[in-house]
C-alpha cells in the first residue's frame, strides 16, 4: 500500500470513527459492565479500521454486529473468571457510571425478562439503537425480512407479556 | 403504527445509556489513534488452526462436502508428511448463528477430545468421541496466533482442557462450529447436527 492510499484510509476513518464510538459505546453500556465495555470497544474499533474497506456505507449497523461478536467473546472468555468478578463486584461495587433511567419501569423490564433473549434483543436494538429492520438485519446476521417478521414478533409478544402481567399502560387498541 | 411509537417511546425511556455522557475529544482521539497505531501482529493472526490426523485408521477417506464451508477461516496446504502448513485469509469478524443443518452437511469430520500437549503452535488432541468421520485416536492441530474470534471460549487451543472441533477438508470449521466442549450451546449444535 503506497503512502497516499495510507493517509486517504486513515483520513477516512478519522472522519467515521466519532460516530461509531459514540454509537458502540451506548450499545456496550446497555449490555455489559464498564470494563468489559471498554475492551470490546477498544477490539471493535481495531476490526473497524481493520476491515475499513468492508465497511458499508451504513456503518453503524455493521459496527454493531462487530461489536456484538466481540462482545459475545469476550463474555464466553470470562465465564471462568464470572463468579469471582461477581463477587467482586458484590463486596466493592464499582462507581455506577450510568445513572438509571429517571422512573425505573418494572412492568416492561419484567416483561423483556420473560421474552427470550433474542426476542428482548430485537427491540432493544429497535428502540434504544434505532434501527430498523434492515439494520438489525445486518447487525443480527440475518435477512431483513426474517428481521422485520421476528421484530414484529416481538412487539406482539412485549405487549402481550405487559398486558397478562395486569399492568399496562395506556395502550388503547391491544388485543384482548 | 401509533401503538408502535408508543412502545419505542416507552422501551426508550427505559435505555440504561441515555444519560451515559459522550466520550470527550481526547478519549475519541486517543481510541482512534490506539485502533490505527495497533500493529497487525496482534489482530491479524486470530485465528489459525488446521487439522491434521495423524489416526490411528489410515487415511480417512476426505470425502469433500458438496455444501459450501460456513466459514473457512484458514487456508490449509497439506506437505506430504501431513504436516500443516498455514496461510491465514484473516477472520471473519461476522458470522451467522451457527445452524446444526449447515455443520451437518459440512464438517467431514468432528470430535470431541482433550488437548494432551501443545509444542511450538502443534496441538495434539487425544480424541474421546468421533461424531463424524473415520475413527482417529489422536489429531494435531496447527495453532498459530494468540486467540481466534471466532472460536467458542478462550479462543485458543489450551492443554488439559476439552474441546469439540469439526473441519471441512482439513480446516477447523470455526464461527461457533469449534471450541470448549463447555461453551454454551455448542454440544447441543453437536448433538443436533450428528
Amino acid at each position: 500500500m503506497d503512502l497516499v492510499n495510507v493517509d486517504s484510509r486513515r483520513a477516512r476513518f478519522e472522519t467515521l470513527a466519532p460516530a461509531v464510538i459514540d454509537a458502540v459505546r451506548r450499545y456496550l453500556a446497555r449490555r455489559t459492565d464498564p470494563a468489559t465495555a471498554d475492551d470490546v470497544l477498544s477490539e471493535t474499533l481495531l476490526i473497524c479500521w481493520r476491515r475499513l474497506d468492508e465497511m458499508p456505507a451504513e456503518h453503524l449497523p455493521w459496527a454493531y454486529g462487530v461489536a456484538r461478536l466481540c462482545l459475545a467473546n469476550a463474555e464466553r472468555g470470562q465465564r471462568r473468571q464470572f463468579r469471582l468478578l461477581a463477587r467482586i463486584s458484590r463486596l466493592d461495587p464499582p462507581p455506577q457510571t450510568v445513572d438509571g433511567p429517571a422512573p425505573a419501569d418494572d412492568d416492561l423490564a419484567a416483561a423483556l425478562c420473560r421474552l427470550r433473549p433474542e426476542e428482548a434483543e430485537i427491540l432493544r436494538l429497535w428502540a434504544w439503537e434505532d434501527l430498523a429492520p434492515a439494520g438489525i438485519a445486518v447487525v443480527l446476521g440475518i435477512s431483513a425480512n426474517a428481521a422485520s417478521i421476528r421484530l414484529h414478533r416481538a412487539k406482539e409478544k412485549l405487549r402481550k407479556t405487559m398486558t397478562a402481567s395486569g399492568h399496562e399502560e395506556s395502550t388503547e387498541g391491544s388485543r384482548p | 403504527m401509533t401503538d408502535d411509537d408508543d412502545l419505542r417511546a416507552r422501551l426508550r425511556r427505559a435505555d440504561p445509556a441515555a444519560s451515559l455522557e459522550p466520550a470527550s475529544p481526547a478519549q475519541v482521539a486517543h481510541l482512534v489513534e490506539e485502533a490505527m497505531s495497533s500493529s497487525t501482529k496482534k489482530w491479524a493472526l486470530p485465528v489459525a488452526a488446521a487439522l491434521v490426523l495423524i489416526a490411528g485408521g489410515a487415511a480417512w477417506a476426505v470425502t469433500r462436502p458438496s455444501a459450501p464451508e460456513p466459514t473457512p477461516a484458514v487456508a490449509v496446504s497439506s506437505l506430504p508428511a501431513r504436516v500443516v502448513e498455514l496461510t491465514t485469509t484473516g477472520v471473519q469478524a461476522k458470522c451467522r448463528e451457527p445452524q446444526p443443518e449447515q455443520l451437518a452437511s459440512s464438517a467431514d469430520f468432528a470430535f470431541e477430545g482433550t488437548v494432551l500437549m501443545i509444542d511450538n503452535g502443534r496441538v495434539t488432541l487425544t480424541v474421546s468421541r468421533v461424531y463424524r468421520g473415520e475413527a482417529a485416536d489422536e489429531v494435531a492441530v496447527a495453532q498459530a496466533g494468540d486467540s481466534s474470534e471466532t472460536m467458542l471460549g478462550s479462543g485458543k487451543f489450551e492443554k488439559g482442557r476439552n474441546y469439540l472441533v469439526s473441519s471441512a477438508d482439513g480446516s477447523v470449521l470455526i464461527c461457533g462450529y469449534s471450541g470448549e466442549a463447555d461453551a454454551i450451546g455448542l454440544r447441543d449444535l453437536y448433538e443436533a447436527a450428528f
